[in-house]
């Protein structure tokens, strides 16, 4: 048996560099193919079932859509950056068309405002009723994630009847949308639905939020203060959950949010579970912010704006500048940053996804000395989207 | 911080109390009828305009590869035909589906309207080449594609089998409801191939439905981006 230490010495004589193992602690992948992590892995080392360190590996999902997006006609852009986040697709359209209409100057007609905030509130809906399935798979409750998935149907449905595909709508576009509401038929469909979820709401509470075993489960892991947040551009849902109201539909107001009424959630605890129970009131507040949009009504226009420029699709040019636009995402602060140089395509397209902050830098920190069977919990508790944090 | 002048919800309204006892109500659904479709026995119903195949009236596609210029995965690409020993005036656009996102920007963008879609959306194959031949496919005319499926109401890819000759360049299209369609692509791009004498005639412009437009007769080349 050669000791550890002749077989460094013998190494450094052959050029290598031989390091001891570390026999106090294991690695441990969680990789793209774990049910907990979604394309997206992290490099754990663990001391017993604690985690010692915990780094971040994500690029499964690079696609260079921001690249991508610089060799493509400026309406093209939408079918290829919606990509980006796949929960709810609608967000980087919005941004992007939000930023090129700011750039053209456009005043977005009225039509056009109402059915983009129902298209994003919906999709907010959706994408939560997503988080909730992934949250209930991951804790174990398969019960309420299968139920999420057949009340996410329902809007999904909603959609294909809008606009002609269930996931990746390509609707938003710059100046407007592609298609108009179907028709009073489609209007009742979506009052419902929105009646139909608001009524099994309850459900989910019985089943996951106010469930004794869940909340043992995600009470105290994970947390997170407000310093700690704000210093590492937390945004959304997370950072809600650490004492700071921060909502860009508040702050930073876009479309018909000023008009509407909603509360924002905030608490303090800054754990899984508040951030939990933060996204559960916001998706009461979505449905009822979708409900006052119906009481509204679609008013009367055109859904897009009337420009000659748009006559001439492939060559339509932009102005020169550069703009940013941001919605709140049921992740957090999603931002779109677009410059032009007058050409008929853009000269870059940077997102911002709120994954980005939450995802690889906190998620780090977060896990150092959590248990193992915590890991998916929080993981999912800061609805990491690897997608957007790719690109 | 700067001071809050929107509503922040209470806390006691968020924070949930645990319970023991509520999570057995979440039995009261097993004796309710299952959501479930029997997808071989029952159908679902498919949204009146969802974003499905292509379809394309040869007549009046103008070969202007504005389709092409839009597309963003480019799986557009010009081609020209020979029908029945005839050389079609302009090119068509021949789709790939391998790559296609069914943006229906290509149809949004046609000026003639020549482009359409139908909500016909399963294509399945095998990884056999010959079956791979199916994804790439010089669209059929819209009536064409309604006959079949009315015949076929599974929204299946209105072809059954696409057979491509290497040699004679000759494409034949076996239709799903027996019909055989052949024709023969003599090149691909905007420019005519060699086969394909070059026409400057006057296009048929005529043949527009809608706005007319000057860039559709020529200028386009510089641009394209197929090829
Ligand atoms: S845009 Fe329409 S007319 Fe022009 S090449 Fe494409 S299908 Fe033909
Ligand atoms: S539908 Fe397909 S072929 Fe048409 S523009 Fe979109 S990606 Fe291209």
């Amino acid at each position: 048996m050669v000791s550890q230490s002749e077989l460094i010495k013998e190494a450094r004589e052959n050029g290598m560099e031989l390091l001891p193992l570390d026999k106090d602690t294991y690695e441990l992948f969680f990789g793209p193919q774990h049910m907990a992590t979604e394309n997206f892995s992290i490099i754990l080392k663990m001391d017993g079932h604690r985690v010692v360190k915990a780094i971040a590996n994500p690029g499964f999902l690079h696609r260079g859509f921001e690249k991508l997006a610089e060799l493509r006609p400026w309406y093209t852009n939408i079918a290829l950056l919606l990509r980006i986040c796949v929960p709810e697709p609608d967000v980087p359209e919005m941004i992007y068309s939000m930023a090129v209409d700011e750039l053209m100057g456009w005043e977005v007609p009225e039509r056009a405002q109402w059915i983009r905030t129902t298209v994003l509130e919906m999709a907010r809906v959706s994408a939560y009723l997503f988080w909730i399935m992934g949250l209930s798979f991951k804790l174990g409750v398969y019960t309420a994630g299968q139920w999420a998935a057949a009340y996410r149907e329902r809007f999904m449905a909603l959609f294909e009847e809008l606009t002609g595909a269930r996931v990746y709508h390509i609707y938003t576009i710059p100046g407007g949308v592609r298609r108009d509401i179907p028709g009073d038929k489609w209007l009742r469909q979506l009052k419902d639905t929105v009646e139909y979820i608001k009524s099994k709401l309850p459900d989910f509470d019985n089943l996951v939020f106010e469930n004794y075993i869940t909340h043992r489960r995600m009470e105290g892991i994970g947390v997170m203060d407000k310093k700690f947040a704000l210093a590492e551009g937390v945004t959304g849902p997370n950072l809600r959950a650490t004492g700071v109201p921060y909502d860009v539909r508040r702050m930073d107001p876009y479309l018909l949010y000023p008009e509407l009424d909603f509360e924002v959630p905030v608490l303090k605890e800054g754990d899984a579970l508040a951030r939990a129970l933060i996204r559960r009131y916001e998706l009461e507040q979505d449905l009822y912010i979708l409900e006052q949009l119906l009481e509204m009504g679609p008013p009367s226009g055109p859904y897009k704006v009337q420009d000659p420029r748009l006559k001439n699709l492939p060559r339509f040019k932009v102005p020169a500048g550069d703009a940013f636009a941001h919605v709140e995402s049921t992740k957090g602060d999603f931002g779109a940053y677009v410059v032009s140089t007058g050409g008929n395509k853009p000269y870059r397209v940077q997102i911002r996804g709120p994954s980005i902050a939450h995802g690889i830098r906190v998620l780090e920190q977060l896990l150092v000395g959590a248990r193992i069977a915590d890991v998916p919990v929080i993981l999912m508790s800061l609805d990491n989207c690897p997608p957007d944090i790719d690109r | 911080m700067e001071e809050i002048d929107f509503k922040v919800a209470p806390e006691s309204k968020i924070k949930k109390r645990p319970s023991y006892i509520k999570p057995w109500l979440g039995l009261k659904y097993l004796f309710k009828k299952p959501v479930t479709i029997k997808i071989p026995y029952e159908k679902t119903q498919i949204a009146k305009n969802y974003r499905g195949f292509h379809s394309l009236d040869w007549k009046k596609c103008i070969g202007c590869n504005f389709c092409g210029q839009i597309c963003p995965a480019r799986a557009i690409e010009m081609t020209w035909i020979e029908v029945d020993g005839k050389v079609e005036k302009r090119p068509h656009p021949k789709i790939d589906y391998g790559r296609c996102t069914f943006c229906e920007f290509c149809v949004d963008v046609c000026p003639t309207g020549a482009l359409g879609f139908v909500e016909n959306f399963m294509l399945t194959t095998e990884w056999k080449d010959e079956e791979l031949e199916l994804f790439d496919w010089v669209p059929i005319h819209p009536d064409k594609l309604r006959e079949i499926n009315e015949k076929f109401p599974d929204y299946r890819f209105p072809v059954g089998k696409i057979e491509f000759n290497k040699e004679t360049k000759e494409v034949t299209y076996y239709l799903r409801d027996g019909d055989v369609f052949k024709f023969k692509i003599l090149g691909y791009g905007v420019r005519p191939p060699a086969a394909a004498k070059p026409k400057p005639a006057a296009p048929k412009a005529e043949e527009a439905k809608k706005v007319k437009k000057p860039e559709e007769k020529k200028g386009q080349k510089s641009e394209e981006n197929s090829s």
